[in-house]
């Protein structure tokens, strides 16, 4: 920048443009920025809240009507239909067993037996597997993962009322069970059994699938029965017609999925309408610098068209005015991101409590950057039109 | 550059006016080729509205509203780029305009500087003593907008000569000033340009720049 030219532009730049041009600009920018950092937020499921299952999965069955004496089962096409569906990204099936299952319970002079039934799902369709997540048959033991609707149902719905003691998840799992397994061809053995983890999204009783193959081939009747549940690994960003294609196949989902997906759904609105405002704003604010600049440069105009007669290029005088506007923008882009953190804090807490939050910042600092370049981009291009054009007039 | 060639130049707002006296009668307009040669000295003499000022705008590139040809060394300058514009304007044709195109919110040395520092053509000293041959040493750290036009007109004359050149268009030079200052000007402008051989073409409608031994020639 050549000494003097800055003094004489300078006398001729509008504090009132710059500070409308930046204000408008850090609104829009600020608010595009929550809008994505809220939607990262919202669509950040944190591992901790189910340990055992990450959010995005689902289980599916078929809607039993009336009386079914034949079990309701998915049939191998119906399995690669929906498995090729562009929002499931991977689908595992649930594994029944094919006997009879007893559990009992030592408590010293009392005990205590009933039937059971167990199922296993693939072992991938663990986000981390509960220690002792194996089986051998010289072990003689066998892990279950219990669905934390049962402890519940058993402490609040049935201990209570029948005087027993209520019990916690560390000391089910520090009952030691025994399970009976009999087949129709007569085989029987019984088994240790523990229950060595909890989920709240596994609406079954879990055993390791291997177990589940070797006790199925060793006790089972070798009839390979339809699969009745799917659990499906879903794709909760891009959910397409999901809930179509369910209520078009008469399928129900187990559990709270739908909620979840709703309440999923509901963020992404909000995050997206959100996100539309702050739009909206910066296209607002990115007019009122265009005219800002025009207006400026039409204002100067003769000072203008006087220093390209002494010599100077537009190329020169453009870069002054650039030079600025793109310091300018990066500093409403860092405050921007500054704030935008700073507004977080309103919604951080709730986030967290709901099991969601924390979501990767990345995506907000890189679309400030983005923004950034972008704006400049326009800035820049549209200084130079303006110099060619007072150049040629 | 080693010659401007102007030929059959005619400013658009005389169109339609081609057999006129004012047309017929001009050594400039609607010649064949009139050429202005590195190391001349010309006065260009014309009546009010006469045209000066639009040639020396077409000359330096500011206008282009003529028809006919103008040529530097050969080359049509309707050819030339922005860049070429630029860099003719910095180091080859000075140009003093009638309204001298100061900028009155900075002060004399602020306005003199802004064309110096293109090219450092000058150092302070030189600026200061032509200031100081033509009265207006004291005026250096006054904003342009407090002096008078006469001062002013002085201020653009040493900004004007704070480039190289091969050519110096100056437009009616001394219309604000008196005889004296007029001998002063006029004996910068020829010791400036006696410096690169350039050539001194100035207008005036009758106050002219007292150079030694001009050739007049009636626009």
């Amino acid at each position: 920048m050549m000494k003097g030219l800055g003094p004489l532009l300078r006398k001729n730049l509008s504090k009132g443009q710059i500070i409308g041009y930046s204000a408008a600009n850090l609104v829009g920018l600020t608010i595009i920025l929550c809008g994505i950092l809220f939607y990262c937020d919202s669509r950040n499921h944190r591992k901790t809240d189910d340990r055992f299952f990450s959010e995005d999965y689902i289980v599916v069955s078929k809607e039993v009507k009336g009386v079914n004496l034949s079990p309701v089962g998915f049939s191998e096409e119906e399995i690669r239909d929906l498995a090729a569906q562009p929002w499931v990204k991977k689908l595992g099936r649930f594994t029944s067993a094919d006997f009879s299952v007893s559990a009992s319970i030592n408590m010293g002079t009392k005990g205590m037996s009933s039937y059971l039934f167990l199922e296993s799902v693939p072992e991938d369709f663990f986000d981390n597997l509960p220690a002792g997540w194996d089986f051998s048959p010289d072990r003689k033991f066998v892990p279950i993962v219990l669905n934390k609707d049962y402890l519940a149902l058993y402490n609040f719905g049935f201990a209570l009322p029948q005087g027993l003691p209520q019990l916690s998840e560390e000391m089910i799992g520090a009952v030691p069970l025994r399970l009976s397994l009999s087949g129709k061809n007569g085989a029987f053995d019984v088994f240790d059994a523990a229950v060595v983890g909890f989920s709240s999204r596994l609406n079954t009783i879990a055993v390791p699938q291997d177990f589940m193959e070797w006790a199925n081939k060793r006790y089972g009747s070798g009839y390979q029965s339809e699969t009745s549940r799917l659990i499906l690994k879903i794709d909760l960003l891009n959910p397409g017609d999901s809930e179509k294609y369910l209520a078009d196949h008469q399928l129900e989902i187990a559990g709270d999925k739908e909620s979840d997906s709703k309440v999923s759904k509901f963020m992404g609105v909000v995050s997206g309408v959100v996100s539309a405002t702050g739009f909206v704003i910066s296209l607002l604010a990115l007019f009122i610098m265009l005219l800002s600049i025009t207006l400026l440069l039409q204002k100067s105009r003769s000072m203008i068209r006087n220093l390209f007669l002494l010599g100077y290029s537009p190329s020169t005088v453009g870069a002054y005015f650039q030079k600025r506007i793109v310091a300018l923008n990066f500093i409403i882009a860092c405050i921007s991101v500054g704030l935008a953190f700073v507004c977080r804090l309103i919604w951080h807490k709730p986030l967290i409590a709901l099991g969601l939050g924390d979501g990767n910042v990345l995506f907000t600092i890189g679309a400030a950057i983005l923004y950034l370049i972008l704006i400049s981009g326009i800035n820049v291009m549209v200084v130079r039109r303006l110099m060619l054009s007072i150049w040629k007039s | 550059m080693q010659e401007i060639k102007i030929e059959r130049l005619l400013p658009n707002v005389f169109k339609g006016m081609e057999e006129s006296s004012r047309i017929r009668e001009s050594q400039i307009w609607e010649v064949d080729s009139f050429t202005f040669k590195r190391g001349c000295k010309l006065c260009l003499q014309a009546e009010s509205g006469g045209g000066k000022s639009s040639l020396l705008s077409f000359i330096y590139g500011n206008r282009n509203d003529y028809s006919g040809k103008i040529l530097f060394d050969g080359r049509n300058v309707r050819t030339l780029s922005i860049s070429d514009w630029c860099e003719i304007r910095r180091s080859h044709i000075a140009l003093l305009p009638q309204e001298m195109r100061l900028f009155p919110e900075l002060t004399v040395k602020e306005n003199i500087n802004l064309k110096n520092q293109l090219d450092l053509n000058k150092t302070p000293a030189e600026i200061e003593q032509m200031l100081e041959q033509l009265g207006v040493a004291d005026k250096i750290d006054s904003p342009v907008v407090k002096l008078s036009i006469g001062q002013q007109q002085r201020v653009a004359i040493v900004r004007t000569l704070c480039q190289p050149f091969d050519f110096i268009f100056l437009d009616e030079p001394v219309s604000h000033l008196d005889k004296e200052n007029n001998r002063i000007v006029a004996s910068i402008i020829e010791k400036e340009a006696g410096k690169y051989g350039a050539g001194i073409i100035a207008t005036s409608v009758g106050n002219h720049l007292l150079l030694d031994k001009p050739e007049f020639v009636d626009l």
